[in-house]
């Protein structure tokens, strides 16, 4: 049994007194949530001591005000480095853009790095985007699934002559994160409890970041240029000679034996094949 | 360990945060039973799992969504519930309990509970989505009124005759919030009792405590329901009216917003159990 029997249509076009369908009542409620300039709604608002604007008030505040706390749970760092007012403004406008596509708040903020790069007011900021990435992974590898690392005894019984043709893996649960800004200093120096001098050098230059977690403690490890470039050959499914290559070419001086025996040591590989 | 409900002495638990983790393990506080927000342990592995695996040795477990927007007139979230499925088969909870609200519609979800129409076409809706819900996880599930800051003109009956219909229909349990029908009382202004007496004993399986604040404005006060507060006075007064009328029920203190220490959350515990004891006592 339906409650109304008027035909469908959209709750814009309904005049003021008329019923409208679950499904209009809901999609007219969120634009007036999403979008203060838009009244869709505030007629099927009973009257009460206040104004029906004022109870719709009360829900865009829940729902911007809980939707940034999620964004500043994320990324704190991005939001001591631009403060409060510039964040609240910030995520304000990132609600709006990408809104949170399902129930699970854990995955809301992935295309928040990019909307700041994007963000004309925060374009000064040249390292906040990178900063918000780094953020981002430390967060999707603090809820990551752990593999069985690859031991150093396997590692061992691994016959040279076949190393050239192999292909190892990475735990899924790490990220590479490259920068032109010192942005892993950045993130140091941001923490509650870094003491003593919080200046950066952006002149400091380029960063290559490991996220990784070990048993519950997300880990940032500063890489060599080699060293990243060579994790991450791996991580594309790149040969070992591949990655070799690639790994030389960022770093002349590329230490590779100790590089593997650093990452054996810390479990980074999964497997090979 | 002792189920949640069922008991024959049921006892107040408490929702677990993740700054109470450590402590929790490691004192093992004298309460009754835990709950937690089922989309926080959503996530692969890590910590919260870890935590939440080594909580459960020690204290029976209630699930408590906050994201499955059941009455959205958007298709209900597969994804979603085969996540709560996988912790269910996980974790073996005594109770997993969702909103009667909707979140989301057009794919866009805006992270809050937010009020039906109390109509007969949201009764339908709502009935069904309980229905598929429950088939999918092969299990009742309990609904738990919400606060609410509106009112729509068109809705036909009181939320109390709404969730009583909603749980005649769906074979849900109720999950009675109390302060939340202190907060809806207070800002609606009817009489937080008629809701109470309306509610089916038998129905109840699960009450909900917690505290709210208020936003002043010139004209009046709006209760908002924050869970950021002891629970106060005028709700534990509610609360042993609503022991007194449907008996005493697996209680929960809720605290989700400035969370203080592990301690005060047991002291709230204690307060719920002495009601709950007292009701006992006279039964």
């Amino acid at each position: 049994m339906r409650a109304h029997n008027h035909p469908a249509g959209t709750a814009a076009a309904r005049a003021p007194g008329t019923r409208p369908s679950l499904r209009e009542l809901q999609a007219a409620f969120a634009d007036s949530v999403f979008n203060p300039d838009v009244d869709s709604v505030s007629h099927h608002v009973a009257r009460s001591r206040f104004p029906p604007e004022r109870h719709l008030q009360v829900y865009r505040n829940n729902v911007f005000a809980s939707l940034t706390g999620a964004l500043v749970a994320v990324f704190p760092v991005v939001a001591r480095l631009v403060g409060d007012g510039f964040f609240n403004y910030a995520a304000h406008e990132f609600i709006r853009r990408h809104p949170l596509r399902g129930g699970n708040l854990h995955d809301f903020g992935v295309e928040f790095p990019d909307f700041l790069g994007g963000f004309a007011p925060a374009a000064q900021l040249v390292y906040l985007p990178d900063t918000a990435r780094l953020e981002w992974a430390y967060h999707e590898v603090y809820h990551a699934a752990a593999d069985t690392p690859l031991s150093p005894e396997r590692l061992a019984l691994i016959p040279p002559e076949k190393y050239p043709a192999l292909r190892f893996s990475l735990q899924r649960g790490l990220r590479l994160i490259a920068s032109d800004y010192p942005i892993l200093k950045i993130w140091e120096v941001n923490q509650a409890d870094h003491t003593g001098d919080e200046c950066v050098d952006l002149a400091d230059g380029a960063a290559r970041i490991l996220v990784s977690r070990h048993e519950l403690q997300v880990e940032l490890l500063a890489l060599n240029a080699g060293e990243h470039a060579l994790l991450t050959a791996f991580h594309a499914g790149s040969t070992f000679s591949d990655a070799c290559e690639a790994a030389f070419a960022a770093e002349p001086e590329f230490d590779l034996t100790h590089t593997l025996q650093r990452h054996a040591r810390r479990g980074t590989l999964a497997d090979f094949r | 360990m002792q189920p949640i409900a069922g008991r024959e002495r049921p006892r107040a638990g408490i929702g677990l945060r993740a700054p109470h983790y450590r402590e929790l393990i490691d004192t093992r506080p004298n309460v009754g039973w835990l709950e937690v927000h089922s989309e926080n342990y959503f996530g692969a592995g890590g910590a919260p799992l870890f935590y939440l695996e080594r909580a459960r040795r020690d204290y029976p477990l209630s699930l408590h969504g906050v994201g499955m927007s059941l009455g959205s007139t958007d298709t209900l979230d597969r994804n979603h519930l085969r996540k709560l499925k996988g912790l269910i088969d996980r974790f073996r909870p005594d109770l997993v309990s969702e909103h009667l609200c909707w979140s989301s519609v057009g794919g866009r979800h805006l992270n809050d509970l937010l009020p039906l129409p109390y109509t007969e076409e949201a009764l339908d809706h709502v009935v069904r989505r309980i229905s598929e819900a429950q088939e999918y996880l092969g299990r009742q599930i309990l609904i738990e009124n919400l606060s609410s800051y509106l009112q729509y003109t068109h809705s036909a009956m009181p939320e109390w005759e709404f969730l009583m219909a909603v749980a005649e229909r769906s074979g849900c349990g109720i999950l009675l919030d109390v302060n939340n029908i202190y907060v809806s009382s207070v800002n609606h202004g009817f009489d937080a009792l008629t809701y109470i007496s309306a509610i089916a004993a038998d129905k109840v399986q699960e009450i909900h405590l917690a505290g709210y604040t208020v936003n002043h404005y010139d004209d009046g006060d709006i209760l908002i329901d924050t869970h950021g507060a002891r629970v106060a006075d005028s709700v534990w007064h509610l609360y042993r009216e609503t022991v007194h009328r449907l008996g005493a029920k697996p209680t929960l203190i809720e605290w989700d917003t400035d969370i203080p220490a592990l301690s005060v959350l047991v002291e709230e515990a204690q307060v719920a159990d002495t009601i709950l004891e007292g009701r006992h006592a006279r039964a």
